[in-house]
């Protein structure tokens, strides 16, 4: 009982890793001495330097930046007395709340530590500089961090355990305490329930299940892993992952209206496309940070190719974007900020949206750097001179598309001429028919005064036509004169509309582009405000991550080679070079996150001090290296750690080994997880057999109920990942198992158990359409297994095997097998049986309007389905 | 209030900073709806109780009997929120100034969001005020229910969140940072915070307008960051309240239970094969809460057997207030059987009270006025008012000087995020008081200025919790309520 709460703890919060460690401050009860670079400049970074040393001008000349300069003081004198704590001002400031100023306190911890370097002597790891630029500045120790390291090949190491079969194996086993060791192998079934998941998010096909149980050798797994990454629901799955990082959305967000995007979906199933063919992964980054750049410039017809870059940058204009309908500065702006919170969160691993107001507080990231990194995609998001989402669709007409459609435009003018003549002739007409009723000469003057143009009648004109009104005809009373001639005009309408229906449907793909020679200079904002720019900064990437003492690494501004200026092409292949660690380690670590629950590092987008550290950081550049050598592909990643022991291995926990890991953090088992929302909807459809197949397309509507509850139209047959995510209408039966709604993007998914769940799994009116659904596949299939050795010897209740052709039990014992992919037991079957035995008599004994004229023994079954398909056996895999 | 302490812990004996010794069943049905252990466990955290967690988890149950942070005074809060900006110099904020000099021309800068319609023209208030009770509390003729009760409430007149935007404003009192989305609200935090005292019903709820969704829509009780367990469950304003309660009628009864108890044995077999699995075991017991819920939500929303005076002093009797007057009699039924936080929305935003201020100022009055005090007054004479937080209050109040000028019958005032008026009464607030000042035109809070962040270290120290020490980890960050804003609890407000 007492541990429950911890993991708990971890249950609710979903995947949540280790705490967070900052840095690696010494203890606080330690005896080490702290040192200024280590110890105390973190603290000063985090909570004093805004004021005393990032701005060019210091409160009360306080410089806190160095140890010497902290010695030296301000205008209220020394900051620190070495040595002396009593002495010290710093202190004494600090421990009387006064500094810093507002409600923010240091903990006793940190106070702690400045007291005890200053007793110390005020050390530092090494010498100062002797001089000091502006601005808060990187150092040396900072640049120490683990994610900022080049990536190591650590030698693998060699292990002395049978289990382990390849080198991840090794890497885990081996930061192993003693006490654990990897566990057996899952059971045939599981595995193969488990992988299938995994890669495609769909139960297994039947033949796959026969075979594999048949010969579950080790080959026969391998080949098993080959088979379902070449599934065609591969790339459904995986696309999924991404597309939860990339912010997708069918709906624009970012105002009340949510405007719907009709063409998101070209770069949703660009996505599928690209994971499905195993795509090498630096391609498939570049391909959707600098499609444009790729494409170049249209020659004729756009071709294949250069569509599927534009959409691939699709990518780029996921965030939410309200400025159709707000087009302000403020709202551009956060368009611009957004998409750079979804590329580095994707990305680069660190949250660089901290540094848009200033020097990130706890990273080694300027607030230079963040514009520097907006510099690269301001020539196509420029706030100033802004694109809405509607200017920025590229058509995809060819000009054949165009010349046909002015053809037809042209047969339609045709028509709508001849409409035209033929109703004036017909109105002249009814004018004189009208006219008939006046004798001349007012007859004349009527003729006249209507025949004028409204703006040149004269005054006695109009008060003519006024007293006369029956004469001011138009052509919605030409019937009342001549109904023949009211119906051949009402003709053209329809044949005008049916010409012009002809036309060939015009497509869009939303793509982000660069308007032709655009380089506009991007300028630092004062406090993240854009009304206050400061000074202009350009293109480069993170100073932390460019080579010691050269500064930032600067992008090319405008590459003459590209009709485009290149900037996010740049970019995109210094994410994938050498030089840059972190986008190869955020993507080995999202692999592994999708495959065990849990990242090595447990934060998937903040590799920085505010994130986890990685569990086995060996393990994780091994794994970021074989991406660089596997030519960046997914599948053979995936493959890799799937064949290894580690992923094989059972679930189970044990109360030995619980002691030493209850958080399982050194992976001596598999975890049980909860499938994702779009699995239970998609895994459901599988095992009725209502689940369609076919790949790609529109987004399909949502609906509401008359509850308002939003819901995927019922009798849709396509998977969940083609379903409209709008985000002002999440799907319930999706948003409750926490598919994301997105508002920027989703980094990483929260796996919770409430009660809003259950009520939606229990009286849902999809789930029990699905248990009907699944009872009568089952009545259907029954008697494939009518004589099965299954029921032999199941004496429950000879009254009940009686009932219904096939056998009641058969049916029951059919919709095991199609639910659980397995034969129900012995056991199962006698609870089966007492529950339909149960369920039936009650239905007799109070008869009831059953939906679909069901009768009771239907309904019974029906039931026991509906319980199948929301037990834990189904909502989770193991 | 001196044997509130008693109080809270009988009715909340689930309450995790108060109780030494929790049930596993009784912790893992809480927990399905909103248990405190998680808070506690990261406010332990929080304390450095929980360090050894990290690599080899320790048992923290050891640490379980240590106190809230604070003795708290409310176990439970309603919060009437005022969707629009209710105009404070018109209610609650009296301007003497501002009547004498009504229609001259005022001096200082404005703000404006509607800037074609703008003048600077003064515009008194045109209701009447005055003092009522002991305290001599001013109150505008708009609100006669409410002079009845000021000795109960605590007026605030110093609110002030600096930005005249609805949205900003809103999402500055719920999640803690002006303008920004994406974070848990204040029922979020507090449900985090103290866990379930109900086991049968959400500890987060909401009551939404027949009208339609308020402005800012399903934000207003989002679980932000936190996992959708700590989003306020909407209790639909026509039935079926609540989605999804209740199986359709030829399932009911019997033929459901049955399945059930078949559920239970798959789910117990399934465990027996998986021992010890937590998440295997929290989804057992969310559904036998969901089971339980669908006869306590019911029980809980039918009102029909409350006595005929207490459907009067709600105002059900008459068209105009039985709508807000339901919800309001609602809440109290929900806060009585343990929900820790209501809150109840307009739809739109009625105080928005840009043209015909006379009319539509007056009309939101008499729809709301007689159904809020009736809260406070059951709560009270119920022996609840001492544990229940109630508030009432905007999102910003409106500007001193006329919109629509020269247009008869159009006149009404424009946003104003400097300054305005909220009140709260019970739950350890001392009633009878007043805070802070507006300046003579009541356009800019300058005395005791109050900010939303403010608002919810207040709240939560009712709580006995410390809004600075209540942490939830979001991608490895600590957050609070107030994100490292600067707050203060109000502490001259407190009984």
């Amino acid at each position: 009982m007492k541990r429950k709460i911890v993991s708990i703890l971890l249950l609710v919060l979903g995947a949540v890793g280790p705490p967070a460690r900052t840095a690696d401050p010494i203890a606080p009860s330690s005896g080490v001495t702290p040192v200024f670079e280590r110890d105390i400049r973190p603290i000063f970074r985090a909570y004093c330097l805004d004021c005393h040393g990032a701005a060019k001008k210091k409160k009360g000349s306080l410089d806190l930046r160095l140890a010497r300069l902290t010695r030296l003081g301000g205008k209220s004198g020394a900051a620190i007395v070495p040595g002396e704590p009593a002495r010290s001002l710093l202190l004494k400031r600090v421990r009387e709340g006064e500094m810093p100023p507002g409600e923010i306190r240091l903990d006793s911890e940190k106070i702690a530590v400045l007291e005890r370097w200053i007793a110390g002597g005020a050390k530092t790891s090494g010498p100062e500089p002797d001089t000091i630029g502006e601005g808060i500045g990187i150092t040396a120790h900072e640049r120490d961090f683990w994610s900022l390291q080049p990536i190591v090949r650590s030698p693998v190491p060699s292990v002395d355990d049978p289990r382990a079969r390849t080198d991840i194996d090794a890497f885990v086993v081996n930061a192993m305490p003693d006490g654990l060791s990897l566990s057996p192998d899952a059971r045939p079934l599981t595995l193969l329930l488990r992988a299938s998941f995994d890669l495609t998010g769909l139960p297994p096909d039947h033949d796959v299940v026969d075979e594999f149980l048949a010969d579950p050798s080790d080959a026969a797994y391998e080949r098993l892993v080959d088979r379902l990454l070449s599934s065609p629901a591969f790339g459904e799955r995986w696309s999924r992952h991404w597309l939860d990082v990339a912010g997708y959305a069918d709906s624009e967000g970012g105002s009340n209206r949510d405007g719907i995007r009709p063409w998101a979906y070209k770069y949703r199933d660009y996505v599928i496309r690209s994971m499905g063919h195993d795509v090498p992964l630096d391609r498939f980054l570049t391909e959707q940070l600098a499609g444009d750049e790729l494409a170049g410039t249209k020659d004729g017809d756009w071709t294949e190719r250069q569509i599927e870059l534009l959409t691939a940058t699709g990518f780029l204009r996921m965030a939410a974007d309200g400025t159709r309908d707000r087009n302000s500065s403020e709202f551009r702006n956060a368009v611009v900020a957004d998409t750079l919170k979804i590329v580095s969160s994707s990305l680069l691993g660190f949250s660089l949206a901290c540094a848009q107001c200033h020097d990130h507080r706890y990273d080694p990231i300027l607030q230079t750097d963040y514009y520097a990194v907006r510099a690269i995609f301001e020539p196509a998001l420029d706030w100033k001179s802004w694109r809405t989402p509607e200017q920025r669709g590229v058509s995809l007409y060819t000009r054949a598309d165009r010349q046909a459609a002015e053809r037809i435009e042209s047969q339609a003018q045709t028509l709508a001429r001849e409409k035209e003549a033929k109703q004036s002739r017909y109105m002249a007409e009814a004018l004189t028919k009208e006219l008939e009723k006046y004798e001349a000469p007012l007859r004349g003057s009527l003729r006249r005064a209507y025949e004028t143009p409204a703006g040149k009648r004269t005054e006695e004109d109009n008060a003519l036509l006024k007293r006369y009104p029956s004469v001011n005809l138009h052509p919605g009373v030409l019937y009342q004169y001549d109904q023949k001639a009211a119906d051949d005009l009402k003709t053209y309408d329809k044949r005008i509309a049916d010409v012009r229906a002809t036309k060939p449907a015009e497509e869009f793909v939303r793509a982000l582009t660069e308007p032709p020679a655009h380089t506009p200079t991007t300028f630092r904002f004062h406090r993240g405000d854009h009304r206050e720019p400061r000074e202009a900064v350009s293109p480069g990437t993170l100073t932390a991550l460019s080579p010691v003492g050269a500064g930032r690494a600067v992008l090319p501004g405008n590459d003459a080679n590209l009709p485009t200026t290149g900037r996010r092409l740049a970019f995109a292949r210094w994410l994938s070079s050498e030089h840059n660690p972190t986008t190869a380690r955020v993507l080995a670590n999202r692999i592994w996150m999708h495959l065990f629950g849990r990242g090595l590092v447990a934060t998937p987008s903040d590799f920085g001090k505010l994130g986890s550290k990685p569990t086995h950081p060996e393990l994780l550049d091994a794994l970021a290296l074989s991406l660089y050598e596997s030519g960046w592909s997914l599948k053979r990643s995936l493959r890799s750690i799937m064949l290894s022991t580690v992923y094989r291995q059972s679930s189970r926990r044990d109360p030995d080994r619980d002691t030493i890991d209850r958080s399982n953090l050194y992976y001596w088992r598999q975890s049980v997880r909860r499938l994702d929302a779009e699995v239970v909807r998609d895994r459901m459809l599988a095992v009725t057999a209502k689940l369609g197949r076919s790949l790609w397309g529109p987004a399909v509507a949502v609906t509401e109920d008359e509850t308002g509850q939003v819901l995927v139209p019922p009798g849709t047959r396509r998977r969940s990942v083609y379903v409209q995510s709008r985000r002002s209408q999440p799907v319930a039966l999706l948003e409750v198992f926490d598919a994301p709604v997105m508002v920027t993007n989703c980094e990483r998914r929260s796996s919770s158990t409430v009660a809003t769940q259950s009520l939606m799994l229990l009286n849902g009116a999809f789930v029990l359409e699905q248990a009907a659904a699944l009872a009568d596949r089952a009545r259907r299939e029954a008697v494939d297994i009518v004589n099965a050795p299954i029921l032999a010897g199941v004496e429950v209740d000879v009254a009940l095997s009686k009932i219904d052709t096939p056998p009641i039990l058969a049916q029951a014992a059919t919709a095991w097998q199609l639910a659980y992919q397995r034969p129900a037991g012995r056991e199962e079957l006698r609870l089966a049986a007492s529950f339909l035995r149960r369920q039936i008599d009650t239905l007799t004994r109070s008869p009831r309007k059953l939906p679909g004229a069901r009768g009771p023994t239907e309904q019974a079954i029906s039931n026991l389905c509906h319980m199948l398909l929301v037990s834990n056996e189904f909502l989770y895999v193991e | 209030m001196s044997n509130d302490s008693r109080d809270a812990s009988v009715r909340d004996p689930d309450h995790p900073l108060l109780s030494g010794n929790v049930s596993r069943r009784r912790f893992l049905t809480a927990n399905a709806m909103g248990i405190g252990a998680v808070a506690l466990a990261s406010l332990l955290r929080r304390d450095g109780l929980l360090a050894r967690e990290r690599f080899r988890n320790s048992d923290p149950v050891e640490h379980e009997s240590r106190g809230p942070h604070f003795a708290p005074r409310a176990n439970a809060m309603i919060s009437l929120f005022q969707h629009g900006g209710p105009s404070h110099v018109d209610l609650l904020d009296p301007k003497p100034e501002l009547t004498r000099l009504h229609g001259k021309e005022y001096s200082d800068e404005v703000q404006y969001s509607f800037i074609n319609r703008a003048s600077k023209k003064l515009l008194g208030s045109p209701w009447e005020f005055r003092r009522h009770g002991e305290s001599g509390t001013p109150v505008s003729e708009l609100l006669p229910h409410l002079s009845e009760i000021v000795d109960d409430i605590c007026v605030l007149r110093s609110m002030h969140t600096g930005a005249n935007g609805h949205e900003v404003s809103i999402r500055y009192f719920h999640g803690g940072i002006p303008g920004v989305l994406g974070r848990p609200t204040i029922g979020s935090w507090l449900t985090y915070g103290l866990g379930s005292a109900s086991d049968s019903l959400p500890s987060y709820m909401v009551l939404t307008d027949p009208g339609g969704p308020p402005v800012d829509g399903t934000h207003n009780w989002s679980n932000g960051f936190m996992p959708p367990l700590f989003r306020g469950t909407v209790l639909r304003p026509k039935e079926p309240r609540i989605l999804n309660l209740n199986p359709p009628a030829y399932l009911r009864g019997d033929l459901q239970r049955q399945s059930l108890d078949f559920l239970r044995e798959l789910n117990e077999r399934h465990l027996d094969r998986n021992p010890a699995e937590e998440d295997l075991e929290a989804r057992i017991a969310s559904y036998e809460l969901a089971a339980r819920m669908q006869s306590a939500a019911l029980e809980a929303l039918d009102y029909s057997k409350e006595s005929e005076a207490t459907k009067k002093l709600y105002g059900l009797d008459d068209s105009t207030t039985r709508d807000y007057g339901t919800r309001c009699l609602l809440a109290r039924r929900l806060v009585e059987r343990g929900v820790r936080f209501v809150q109840l929305f307009h739809s739109g935003q009625p105080w928005d009270n840009h043209s015909n201020i006379r009319g539509s100022l007056a009309s939101i009055c008499k729809r709301t006025d007689k159904p809020v005090v009736a809260l406070v007054k059951d709560l009270k004479q119920r022996g609840l008012l001492d544990t229940t937080l109630v508030h009432w209050g905007g999102e910003i109040g409106r500007l001193p000087v006329t919109e629509n000028h020269g247009k008869p019958g159009k006149v009404g005032r424009d946003h104003n995020g400097q300054g305005f008026t909220m009140w709260l009464a019970g739950g350890g607030i001392r009633g009878g008081t007043g805070y802070g000042e507006t300046d003579e035109f009541g356009h800019r809070a300058v005395v005791d200025r109050l900010t939303p962040n403010d608002y919810q270290a207040t709240v939560l120290r009712l709580f006995g919790l410390d809004h600075d020490n209540l942490v939830y980890e979001h991608n490895g960050r600590q957050q609070e309520i107030t994100a490292g804003r600067s707050a203060r609890v109000v502490e001259e407000i407190l009984a």
